[in-house]
């Protein structure tokens, strides 16, 4: 008979949790997004349902794929690798489990608060006061783990990986406090353009400072082990690191171009973002160069396919990016779908991708024995990849068609109708998205609790 | 460079806190934060009103941010950053699936937002906004009070003249159909009311004429015409009973005008922003042909025919 995988749970708890965390809450957050979408499509879906009307939903959707499903699905993998990487044991598994454990009451929380209309209604900081200290004290715990793991650790040498891990908690921490302004418990916001300025340092900061660190560190630990090769160089892992931190930080008020800020200001969100191909194209030059002529050891191992396509959405997701910086381009993209799809692009296609390829990589690890399913695996890693690459090329046609058409002096009714069959393929899209969804947790759940393969 | 955790763990809070000082402490210390022209402070009601706009996410699909590239609803006034200073938070948004309501304040009368609120489809039959029958009778008067202040001294402007013209409005129609059409049609200057539809009646454009009452008329007017669309039962002075304008020497320009400009004080809006000149001749022709049964087009005086008629 063979050793039960459900020892797993006992040998890595909070990498187990926080994988389990991720599965779950993904399957919530991607049955929102089908349905608002389908709200897009059938407006009188859900006619008279205060707590399911679209703009109760929406916030639910955005939160619990930022902070539901990618965020614990990365840390999940940083759980994993950060005692691997410093030799060394999780400073207490005890502390993670209890991080898990809010963390899960606040994602509960969160979607009872939001869809009873209890909401701060800013976009992001949605969350109510006692949330977003529940959520920061994640963070705190998360952080103490994290850095008395690295003062513990054996291995002298910090790879880079744990320098992305540490760095994305503890920027997060105070960017989240002050973003949610949490020293104004009511209302959670600051007053008029300061307001929108803060708002979208935030905003931002969540994907440049949260996401994006803790998805280039998954990438930079598990290509080199699929590829098994050293990574490319350590000069480029110092200046994209830096960089990152240097640029994405300044780049916010781009989301405020067309509004009455500061000029100055203005200007340097544009540079910033412009030179995010800085720390941008030096990661992926690091990860590709390494990854080079490996790419069979990569489509070999479902973690390392995913969490590559993750690196080459995060190149399309960076271009279109600095390019919808630019004040012309913004001219047409603003207001539109546009923006829908390169969010979806960068936040599922980019740090969604890395998470699973994380979570699928490190499973095999801390089991002991393959996955459950490599069918299914790559199954979802098709219905993924067609639906969010899919969801984008539509959304930016169709953002396009908005944006030229407000600009030629048509009414947003006006266009309602031509935009219509782009949002019915869009639901269409999305119903993949969340097919996947499912697929991935029966996977991942019959991987950890019950899985027949020999071991591996 | 050698990694330290004092290198990662402290190095980079220090970038940040020089970021934070520069692109966050910086342009809130300096920005000017003098009030606007319109800018007036709310009233507890509207103030109310903002918390049930807040609460049901309007954010996500309306902004409240003009800019000099518009042109749709609002686009009278660019926004200033004076006009935010009582906001918090801000709700400028991030996306248009509605039209921005910067200056939505007396755009429409009370009953118009109240029947769009109960169903959107009810007066804009293509809107993809959700229904907001779940909000009480005191919460969506608050809600329509808030959008109602929208612009601030100019929606208080707009919104006097809303009142003005409903109580006009509703003696007119209280004081019977004579009275009603002869008010309704006094108020088109001269030179619109002398001018006939100077295109001719043709299939297609009867078809095309259809189609844009389907998608911006039937709500209120209804299908066939009558006033008794889903909108009516929240809209007083009632939709307007096309069916009782036979013989009454109505014109295409009274047509086109009344179209075009909107009915102040009635639920009726204006449609210049939403239809170009053509399409509103020839959804004026669709009413006079088949509700009304009575069309002038082509007729004298028309000048010369233009060169795609028949």
């Amino acid at each position: 008979m063979n050793e039960k995988p459900i020892t797993a749970l006992f040998k890595y708890p909070t990498v187990a949790s926080f994988c389990l965390t991720a599965s779950f809450w993904l399957i919530v957050a991607t049955f929102m997004g089908v349905l608002l979408a389908t709200m897009l499509i059938a407006p009188d879906l859900v006619e008279g349902i205060a707590w399911l009307s679209y703009g109760r939903v929406r916030p639910v959707h955005v939160n619990l794929v930022l902070f539901g499903f990618v965020t614990p699905g990365l840390l999940s993998a940083a759980f994993y690798y950060i005692p691997r990487l410093l030799r060394t044991e999780l400073y207490s598994e005890k502390l993670g489990l209890i991080t898990v454990g809010l963390w899960n009451i606040v994602m509960a929380g969160a979607v009872v608060t939001l869809l009873n209309g209890q909401t701060q209604a800013r976009e992001y900081a949605e969350l109510i006061w006692s949330l977003d200290m529940a959520l920061i004290f994640c963070f705190v715990l998360i952080i103490l783990n994290f850095a008395l793991t690295v003062i513990h650790r054996t291995e002298p040498l910090l790879y880079v990986s744990v320098w992305y891990a540490c760095a994305a908690v503890v920027l997060t921490g105070p960017t989240y406090a002050l973003g949610n302004v949490i020293w104004q418990p009511d209302k959670g916001a600051l007053a008029g353009i300061p307001d929108a300025i803060l708002l979208w340092f935030y905003g931002h900061n969540i994907f440049g400072l949260l996401l994006t660190p803790l998805a280039i560190g998954v990438a930079y630990y598990v290509i080199p082990k699929v590829c098994k090769s050293p990574l490319y160089s350590h000069t480029l892992s110092l200046l994209g690191f830096w960089s990152l931190i240097v640029v994405y930080t300044h780049i916010g008020t781009h989301h405020l171009l067309q509004v009455p800020v500061p000029t100055w200001l203005k200007v340097i969100a544009i540079v910033d973002s412009v030179a995010m191909v800085i720390p941008v194209s030096v990661f992926l030059i690091n990860i590709w160069y390494t990854a080079k002529s490996k790419l069979g050891e990569i489509h070999a191992d479902i973690g390392g396919k995913f969490v590559f396509t993750g690196t080459i959405m995060y190149f399309f997701a960076s271009i279109q990016g600095s390019m919808m910086s630019l004040p012309q381009v913004q001219r047409v993209t603003h207001f539109t779908f546009h923006t829908v799809g390169h969010a979806h692009i960068g936040v599922l296609g980019f740090s969604g991708m890395i998470a699973l390829g994380g979570l699928y990589y490190i499973l095999p690890k801390i089991t002991g024995r393959p996955i459950y399913s490599r069918f299914l695996a790559d199954f979802q890693y098709w219905l993924i990849l067609i639906g969010v690459t899919g969801f984008t090329i539509i959304l930016s046609i169709a953002g396009l068609i908005q944006g030229h058409s407000w600009l030629n002096g048509e009414t947003v009714y006006r266009v309602l109708p031509q935009i219509h069959l782009y949002n019915v393929i869009r639901a269409s899209l999305g119903l993949m998205i969340f097919t996947g969804a499912l697929i991935g947790m029966y996977n991942i759940f019959r991987t950890l609790f019950y899985n027949p393969e020999e071991t591996s | 460079m050698k990694m330290t955790p004092a290198a990662i763990f402290v190095g980079s809070l220090m970038i940040l806190l020089a970021v934070i000082v520069v692109v966050v402490y910086v342009p809130w210390s300096t920005i000017d934060t003098a009030p606007s022209d319109i800018f007036r402070d709310r009233s507890p009601l509207e103030a109310q009103g903002r918390l049930i706009y807040k609460a049901n996410g309007c954010v996500y699909c309306h902004s409240q941010s003009i800019r000099t590239i518009d042109w749709g609803l609002g686009a009278q006034r660019i926004a200033q950053a004076g006009d935010y200073i009582a906001d918090s938070p801000v709700q400028l948004g991030s996306a248009r699936n509605g039209p921005d309501l910067s200056q939505a304040g007396g755009e429409h009368p009370d009953d118009w937002h109240i029947a769009h609120f109960m169903n959107p489809r009810y007066t804009s039959p293509n809107s993809i906004m959700p229904s907001f029958s779940f909000l009480s009778e005191e919460e969506m008067y608050a809600l329509t009070r808030y959008v109602q202040s929208l612009g601030f001294k100019d929606a208080d402007v707009r919104m006097e003249r809303q009142r003005y013209w409903k109580k006009k409005a509703i003696e007119a129609y209280e004081a019977g159909p004579e009275e009603n059409i002869e008010w309704l049609h006094d108020h088109v200057p001269q030179g619109w009311r002398d001018i006939p539809n100077p295109y001719p009646t043709t299939a297609a454009g009867l078809a095309r004429g259809h189609k844009i009452y389907q998608e911006f008329c039937a709500g209120c007017h209804s299908p066939i015409g009558d006033g008794m669309g889903p909108a009516q039962p929240w809209i007083y002075p009632p939709p307007f009973n096309f069916t009782t304008l036979k013989n009454r020497e109505i014109s295409g320009g009274i047509l086109y005008y009344q179209i075009m400009n909107g009915i102040t004080g009635t639920a009726m809006p204006y449609f210049k922003k939403h239809l170009e000149s053509e399409k509103i001749w020839e959804v004026g022709n669709y009413i006079a042909v088949y509700f009304i049964d009575q069309s002038d087009a082509n007729t004298e005086p028309r000048g010369i025919d233009a060169s795609w008629e028949p």
